[in-house]
């Protein structure tokens, strides 16, 4: 693969229709009000042209000069039409794969992918975006070998042990087959029914979406149009016949779970959970389409997390914690997380069939009673403050004067149930090379991660805390920057052990 | 705990509790020249009662804060901190109310640096920082040549990277 080459040129399209997409309201703005003679509508008009024709530009400019290329062992990407820039990315770096097909994609019948490196900044991803899908899987499997291949060399150099290696060369005949154009040989972990789909739609109570949906829709419009103005007379006439009322709020009532039903069908509907020797694949989507690839050893840690509903209705969310997850505006839609709705005991099975060297213990050990009280009786600075502020402004609330103190209260009481409800959920263990902690109050999360993959420990002894015997544990593992784990108010005994299994982790690593 | 743990054993240069000392009073003598200059202020433009107020609360803080800063706190934590280093671990310690142990592998360190601000070069120390994917760390004042070798060791130690499987 030699030669660096021009991305698509669908590339072209795809920004104009960014760009199209993103200033729609605003040119909407200056065609409706074209009678108008105020300044700010004439210069704007020509700004915002102005700003059309340079963006134009720009876009061909940048087909023409952006390239990208591989080699063995990495991306190199140039960019820049003035201040060209030159950035490597090796292979070795890349976290995971990410690809999502959208509305515009399907039209054309390409793709988007993306590379997602474990670094921090805007350079962090190398990002395609819009590849034809024979280019996307090219790119893919060139990846996936030349990573092997630096692992079999590296092993070969080493002379590690020869099962890894057996298992390597396993992996290389299904990677030929793969190339062969034949459907890589995967295994299906899960694809949710329609009951599993109906039941996601009620828990997530996705129908109450429509709300701020419906109002930001509304406000964009309202910008332009003042419909609040016009429509006043009429809105008066309607609020005066009850029936009326009751016959929108019916209305507005099913179109919420209407909506939530489709938006989750839309969303979780076509989803699937399947796995070979050494990656991960997630797909899901009905109209937009998203894949996510993630290797195994990558995984940094797992968390199962739970609400109070999906307690209700024993489901259960599984994350796999990686370091190449991004917090952009598109990752809204959790790429690291299975699917959210998993019946929670094939939650448990599902990990331990994705990830086979990882364990989870049923059986965990609880806090000693000692800690109850003193989480009971920790200050809360929240409450603090709030009562604080209420004292002072002393705000009546529904013509309650006495209003501050009642809020006070119940706040207090809302803080002292979350933390006996937390002090009951908290649980432990350590096991071998396995960590596990289950926090939370009203929504619980239980972390598992192995000793290599976690990166640093701490523990820290408050005064109160060694004069009971008490110590706070906490754990740091690669993710996208760091995520931090603690657990307090665990027996003296268990921070010992836990410093100890942590100074164990020579065990666990193979170093270079 | 800490003979349980195995409690690091290097400790910081005695020096460390003048070089404190002296940072802390030059900053507590600061905090109370401006204060000084707010009540002087407040007291001849005449300014609203309660301002007055704050500042002499502010005040008596902050001599408090720094009769605990000068007087007692560089002596706990100079009689408090430990940090340790092999081939495997970094392992520091510190804290006399409120006690920390960490626990950073080597093959984790990506960059360690010595550092040396006026008040350290004044008594001739140096000061470590380590950093991390996510984290920095620092153990400060340490001697000329203590601080140069741990560095070293560090940088040494940290060259060895581990396998990502």
């Amino acid at each position: 693969m030699t030669g660096a080459k021009r991305y698509s040129p669908i590339n072209i399209l795809y920004d104009l229709w960014k760009l199209i997409k993103n200033t729609f309201f605003l040119a909407l703005l200056f065609i409706i009000k074209q009678g108008t003679n105020s300044a700010f509508i004439k210069y704007g008009r020509i700004a915002f042209l102005l700003f059309w024709v340079i963006s134009i530009v720009y876009i061909i400019l940048k087909w023409f000069t952006h390239k990208y290329k591989l080699d063995d062992t990495s991306f190199h990407i140039y960019s820049g039409i003035f201040n060209k820039s030159n950035r490597t990315v090796p292979f070795s770096k890349v976290q995971n794969i990410n690809r999502r097909t959208s509305v515009f994609h399907r039209i054309f019948r390409v793709t988007s992918i993306r590379f997602e490196t474990g670094m921090r900044g805007d350079d962090a991803a190398v990002e395609f975006e819009v590849i034809s899908r024979g280019e996307a899987d090219r790119l893919e499997q060139h990846l996936k070998a030349s990573v092997r291949d630096a692992r079999e060399v590296s092993e070969v150099r080493d002379e590690v042990r020869d099962e890894i290696r057996a298992e390597a060369e396993l992996g290389e005949t299904a990677y030929e087959e793969m190339s062969g154009n034949a459907p890589p040989a995967r295994r299906i972990h899960f694809r949710p029914t329609r009951r599993d789909t109906l039941k996601a739609s009620f828990t997530s109570f996705s129908f109450f979406l429509l709300i701020p949906l419906t109002l930001s829709i509304y406000s964009k419009i309202n910008d332009i149009f003042h419909v609040e103005n016009e429509a006043k007379g009429a809105l008066n006439s309607i609020a005066n016949s009850w029936w009326v009322i009751t016959g929108i709020a019916i209305l507005l009532l099913i179109a919420c779970i209407a909506f939530g039903v489709i938006r989750t069908f839309m969303k979780y509907g076509k989803y699937e959970i399947s796995s070979d020797d050494d990656s991960i694949y997630i797909t899901k989507g009905v109209i937009d389409e998203t894949a996510f690839k993630i290797a195994k050893n990558r995984v940094q840690a797992i968390e199962i997390t739970q609400s109070i509903m999906k307690r209700i209705f024993g489901l259960a969310e599984v994350k796999l914690i990686s370091a190449g997850n991004t917090d952009s505006e598109r990752d809204k839609l959790e790429m690291n997380s299975l699917y959210p709705f998993l019946p929670a005991p094939r939650a448990y099975e599902m990990i331990s069939e994705l990830l086979p060297t990882y364990e989870v213990t049923q059986e965990m050990t609880a806090l000693p009673k000692v800690s109850f009280w003193v989480r009971l009786f920790r200050p809360s600075w929240t409450w603090i403050i709030a009562t604080a502020a209420l004292a002072y402004f002393k705000p009546v609330i529904w013509g309650i004067s006495q209003a501050w103190w009642l809020i006070s209260v119940i706040l207090l009481l809302l803080i002292v149930v979350c933390r006996i409800l937390a002090y009951f959920n908290t649980r432990y263990s350590i096991n071998q090379q396995f960590v596990q902690f289950r926090l939370g109050s009203l929504t619980t999360t239980l972390f598992i991660s192995k000793r290599d993959k976690i990166i640093e420990v701490k523990v820290k002894r408050s005064f109160y805390q060694k004069w009971l015997g008490l110590a706070t544990v906490e754990t740091v593992n690669r993710a996208k920057s760091v995520h931090h784990t603690e657990m307090k108010d665990v027996p003296n005994g268990l921070a010992v052990t836990f410093y100890q299994w942590y100074l164990g982790r020579r065990e666990d690593i193979i170093v270079e | 705990m800490d003979s349980e743990i195995g409690m690091p054993q290097g400790r910081l240069s005695k020096d460390a509790v003048k070089v404190w000392i002296f940072k802390e009073t030059i900053s507590s003598l600061i905090m109370l020249m401006i204060l000084g200059v707010l009540l002087y202020f407040d007291y001849s433009y005449a300014w609203r009662e309660w301002i007055g107020w704050i500042i002499i609360v502010l005040t008596i803080i902050s001599v408090l804060f720094s009769i605990w800063s000068i007087f007692i706190e560089p002596f706990l934590l100079y009689k408090n901190w430990r940090y340790d280093v092999n081939a495997e671990f970094l392992q520091l310690k510190s804290g006399a109310i409120n006690e920390v142990h960490q626990l950073v592998p080597m093959t984790k360190i990506q960059s360690v640096e010595t550092n040396q601000g006026p008040f350290l070069r004044k008594y001739g120390l140096y000061s470590i920082s380590v950093k991390t994917m996510g984290s920095s760390h620092s153990i400060p004042a340490l001697p000329k040549d203590v601080a140069i070798k741990l560095r070293n060791q560090i940088a040494h130690y940290a060259k060895i990277k581990e396998v990502e499987q």
